[in-house]
């Protein structure tokens, strides 16, 4: 077969159509959405209304607030789960005894369904009868408004995601530990380099592209957060825990706004990769510095 | 040789005299037909006990097709708007028959005649089934507000006269929401372990229903029916004024006197609370009743009273703009979502079919079984479902079973029925209004800021789906006749 041979194209063609189909074509349905006036609900005939949605949406104070939200939500918890990640699997990766049973424990929470977590957690923060309640009031804090006000209830979301995720951090990072060449720590243990010294002069250089690539996944995960909030609070109380996707769902699928909707996940789709390329860009000179 | 001859024309004979006992009546023998409905149990598990047996009396068989209550509104309305004929039978929440009614069927005439229509409450037969003077749908399952309290609590000596003395008048059922707050704080504050009382107040927990139960009894005034959400002659929304005011700042009183978590409360942790024995009372619908009156699932069994919600001597008239007064309480209830709805779609190919289906569901026989059976979802909405107390006594006690029916019956049956808010885009409104009772709820804003806000959404609104068009809907709803 030459580089002109016509049958060339009976290869190429049916993998163009299937990504055309499966991947293209929904992104580009999606897009046309976006730019329609399209609800189910009361039926109204679809028509073209141009960019309409789009700066009903970055009009919409409740836009920008889910977006601060969203964000707010998932930058906290993921440099939390971060910061308690590392130190886990910083314990985790020493040869300490039962250290498979804390691996397999510390592990456990992700394997769990959002929405399970989120009842679980329903159940724990109860101000009433959950036993937090009980822990709070022998403290002499009864009753606590843990997902009925605004603050608490998003530092109780912020806990979950961190209780739920933190594992997923720790098992990357443990991962990356443990390929961590051993004759690097030797040469400092001759240099009498202290363990901080070794942490901040081996460990956390060398696990920085390793680290950018778990927390750049867990920012873009802890923004889709949607089964936990909407088990947890509602959104509410108000708007103050609604988070982006919660928002898209409010509008998809009770008001079967569907061009809004539209509209609003490619607002989604755009405020995610300017935060990754802001974080990417934030990071670059330091993964050049270390590689 | 003769033995078996005789045996076989015995058999043969005995075949065909005991014919007409397992004859299809009417006889569907070969005739499939697909209802659909929201995910079961509930409502689902109705529909499927009544298939059983029609096809037992018909021959016929019905597939039931469950979708998810997100998926249930567009799937029947692509259906119908397509002319697709996959549903003979739809399951509806009445909220959504305004889209829905160009599409259906009228309910045949056979139907619409004898004991087992009459057997229907009116409020159901006159109004939830009819939209402008065509019956298009059949009740299914009751929903109406109640109220219920605990009788040991109400009868205990000791409350009854400390009550009297703090507020001057004999505890006992509220008339008035006055009086329900005076008992939600009493117990509240007065009784160790019992708080005053139990409503959904969480953001997408069936909220917005309980508020209106409140404002029913101020906004629906007996003489201007269908007033209360909008005005019926320029479809100007009402949620604003003096009346909802006075509802709202109520409701969120009652939510000071409820258990510390009640903010997060949705139905089901109403009827968790009530039966844990955690409140002194609660409004809701009647699964409430159910629920706590069952040992295996509560701790106040056998000490359940029910009544119908507490009413007001005083509703505003919003074309006076003044409060109208009346000696005594207005006997006013409120529809709660109004029941779910069977219908046949145009498109149907088995409409006679379907329709002998709804009839055998909807059956005083039937019903009346699923309204007993737990996990249906169908409350009361027959006088013979609140009547047949030896139905209900597997559940109840005496009077139990007699307060609780009273009640339902009552409901239903009031003078001054307030019905749902029915409207295209029902979904719309009701979330402009969830984010502003929360936010008011949670102390954010006052009542009439809140409720300014909500106006102000529910108008442009009804702007952006056509004023004519929702008017039109929304006087239809109301059983009012179309402006001239």
């Amino acid at each position: 077969m030459t580089r002109d041979d016509p049958v060339k194209h009976l290869f190429l063609w049916p993998a163009f159509l299937v990504v055309l189909a499966v991947a293209i074509f929904p992104l580009i349905y999606s897009l046309a959405n976006s730019m329609m006036s399209l609800r189910l609900v009361p039926p109204m005939p679809a028509r073209f209304v141009g960019v309409d949605n789009y700066t009903d949406l970055l009009t919409n104070p409740r836009f920008w607030h889910t977006v601060r939200t969203t964000a707010f939500i998932a930058i906290t918890s993921v440099a939390l789960q971060f910061v308690i990640g590392f130190a886990l699997a910083l314990a985790l990766a020493k040869r300490v005894r039962g250290v498979n049973f804390f691996r397999t424990t510390f592990l456990m929470p992700m394997l769990v369904a959002p929405v399970a977590v989120a009842l679980v957690a329903r159940q724990i923060l109860n101000p009433t009868m959950g036993p937090l309640n009980q822990v709070a009031t022998f403290l002499g804090f009864p009753n606590l408004p843990y997902l009925t006000d605004a603050n608490w209830a998003l530092g109780s979301l912020i806990a979950v995601e961190i209780w739920q995720w933190t594992p997923f951090v720790v098992l990357l990072l443990l991962a990356g530990l443990q390929g961590l060449p051993d004759d690097v720590y030797e040469a400092a243990e001759v240099e009498n380099a202290s363990p901080w010294q070794q942490f901040w002069g081996i460990t956390f250089p060398m696990m920085l592209p390793i680290s950018a690539a778990v927390i750049f996944i867990r920012v873009v995960e802890s923004f889709k957060i949607i089964d936990t909030v909407f088990v947890m609070t509602g959104g509410g109380p108000g708007i103050a825990t609604e988070t982006l996707t919660l928002f898209a769902y409010q509008e998809g699928f009770k008001k079967f706004n569907l061009g809004y909707t539209s509209a609003l996940s490619f607002l989604f789709l755009g405020v995610v990769l300017i935060l990754s390329l802001v974080y990417l860009a934030l990071l670059k000179p330091y993964l050049e510095k270390y590689k | 040789m003769t033995r078996g001859l005789m045996t076989t024309v015995g058999a043969l004979a005995l075949t065909l005299a005991a014919g007409p006992a397992f004859a299809c009546d009417p006889d569907y023998t070969g005739v499939e037909i697909t209802a659909t409905t929201q995910t079961g149990p509930y409502i689902a598990s109705a529909l499927t006990l009544a298939a059983e047996s029609w096809t037992k009396k018909t021959c016929g068989t019905v597939k039931v097709v469950e979708f998810p209550w997100s998926e249930l509104y567009p799937k029947i309305v692509t259906t119908l708007t397509s002319g697709d004929d996959s549903f003979d039978v739809i399951a509806f929440a009445p909220a959504w028959a305004p889209d829905f009614t160009p599409f259906l069927t009228e309910m045949p005439a056979q139907y619409q005649e004898g004991e087992a229509w009459e057997d229907i409450a009116p409020v159901y037969r006159e109004s939830l089934m009819v939209w402008n003077g065509k019956v298009l749908s059949q009740t299914m399952d009751g929903d109406v507000h109640t109220y219920t309290y605990r009788i040991d609590l109400f009868e205990d000596e000791a409350n009854k006269t400390a009550f009297k003395e703090k507020y001057g008048y004999d505890l006992a059922v509220p008339k008035t929401w006055k009086e329900y707050l005076d008992i939600a704080e009493y117990f509240q504050n007065n009784v160790d372990g019992v708080y005053g009382t139990a409503e959904a107040y969480r953001r997408g927990g069936q909220q917005f229903w309980f508020l209106f139960s409140h404002v029913a009894a101020y906004a629906s005034h007996p003489d201007l029916p269908g007033a209360m959400f909008f005005d019926p002659e320029t479809m100007d929304a009402q949620v604003n004024n003096p009346a909802w005011v006075r509802g709202l700042d109520e409701y969120i009183r009652s939510s000071k006197l409820a258990p510390p978590s009640a903010l997060n409360f949705s139905f089901g942790e109403v009827n968790a609370a009530f039966a844990g024995g955690q409140v002194a009372q609660s409004i809701g619908w009647g699964d409430t009743g159910v629920i706590a009156a069952d040992p295996e699932q509560s701790t106040v069994a056998g000490k359940v009273g029910s009544a119908v919600l507490p009413s007001s001597t005083e509703v505003y008239n919003y074309k006076t703009g003044e409060w109208d007064t009346f000696d005594q309480p207005v006997d006013t209830s409120f529809m709660a979502f109004g029941g779910w709805q069977a219908a046949v779609p145009q498109s149907s190919k088995h409409q006679e079919a379907a329709w002998d289906f709804i009839s055998h569901l909807s059956s005083p026989v039937v019903s009346g079984q699923a309204a007993v059976t737990g996990g249906t979802g169908v409350n009361p909405y027959r006088i013979s479902h609140t009547t047949d107390t030896e139905r209900w006594s597997k559940l109840f006690s005496d009077r139990e079973a007699k307060e609780y029916l009273g009640a339902q019956r009552d409901a239903v049956t009031a003078d001054n029925v307030a019905l749902d808010m029915r409207l295209p885009g029902y979904f719309s409104y009701t979330e402009i209004l969830e984010i502003e009772l929360s936010r008011a709820l949670a102390g954010e804003v006052s009542a009439q800021e809140a409720l300014d806000t909500v106006a102000k959404g529910w108008n442009e609104l009804t702007d952006q789906f056509g004023r004519d068009a929702q008017l039109s809907a929304y006087r239809a709803s109301m059983g009012l006749p179309p402006l001239q």
